[in-house]
């Protein structure tokens, strides 16, 4: 693998920073609107703002994913440590999201479906999702030889990310329990504006949150690194 | 009539907040072990 050169040494470089904290007062900002700015829908109750954080978090896991198979594919090709390690950084983030939409959905589907989880084809796609990502990380812990682990890492990485397409349009190809987007679909998006802007701010504080979520744990791939080369 | 929903909704934050905490809190140990 090419090796990279750094300006910093890595070591001298806080996993968390200014950004990284920033980043964390724009989530609880968002919160603030969420909870005591945004009026609660009125046919769900309290129950409809659970949206919120579920498809930030969701859009979030489709992002990371995204990047692991563009890194896979750029180290597939290039054989940089740098893309295998962004990879690795952004699957881990991705398995913490689509742990958060499988935790948060089932506390919206109870009082509006009346069931915690239903074998509908949304969900059980995600759950396959989770399944998959989680391999990722485990293929990459049982690995030792780093290019070995890379190049079989890259291919599942790739494979994972597949499945978003048919996750995001199973609602459409499937008869489903699950609501059909509402803001990400080709028509204009259908909440009030003031539930929309809160949408958007939540969506994109999560976003920024969970960047910076890949970039520390880049730095900690970075410290583990220079550890192994030290031992 | 609007359902009260309100239990369920403070539920998925909290559980939300925690995996994103215990997450960051994960990265602190790990860099500070490396780092050790």
């Amino acid at each position: 693998m090419t090796s990279p050169t750094h300006s910093l040494p890595p070591t001298s470089r806080p996993l968390f920073d200014g950004l990284f904290f920033l980043a964390v007062f724009g989530v609880l900002g968002a919160v603030v609107r969420i909870v005591f700015f945004t009026p609660y829908e009125l046919a769900q109750g309290a129950a409809q703002k659970i949206y919120y954080i579920h498809v930030a978090a969701a859009l979030s896991a489709y992002l990371a994913l995204a990047v692991v198979a563009t890194t896979s594919i750029v180290f597939l090709w290039l054989r940089d440590a740098r893309a295998d390690r962004l990879a690795e950084s952004a699957g881990e983030v991705a398995l913490l999201c689509t742990t958060v939409v499988l935790t948060t959905g089932p506390f919206w589907g109870k009082p509006i479906w009346g069931t915690w989880w239903t074998w509908d084809a949304r969900l059980t796609l995600t759950l396959f999702l989770w399944f998959i990502t989680a391999s990722y990380l485990v293929l990459r812990g049982a690995i030792d030889e780093p290019m070995m682990r890379a190049r079989y890492s890259s291919v599942l990485g790739i494979l994972a990310a597949l499945l978003i397409p048919f996750i995001h349009l199973s609602v459409y190809m499937f008869r489903t329990l699950h609501p059909d987007p509402i803001v990400l679909k080709p028509d204009r998006p259908s909440l009030p504006p003031e539930m929309l802007l809160t949408f958007v701010i939540s969506v994109l504080a999560f976003l920024f949150f969970c960047f910076m979520l890949v970039r520390a744990r880049y730095r900690l791939a970075l410290l583990r690194e220079l550890a192994e080369e030290a031992t | 009539m609007t359902p009260d929903t309100t239990a369920y909704y403070y539920a998925a934050y909290v559980a939300a907040g925690l995996l994103y905490t215990g997450y960051v809190v994960s990265l602190w140990w790990r860099g500070r072990r490396r780092r050790k």
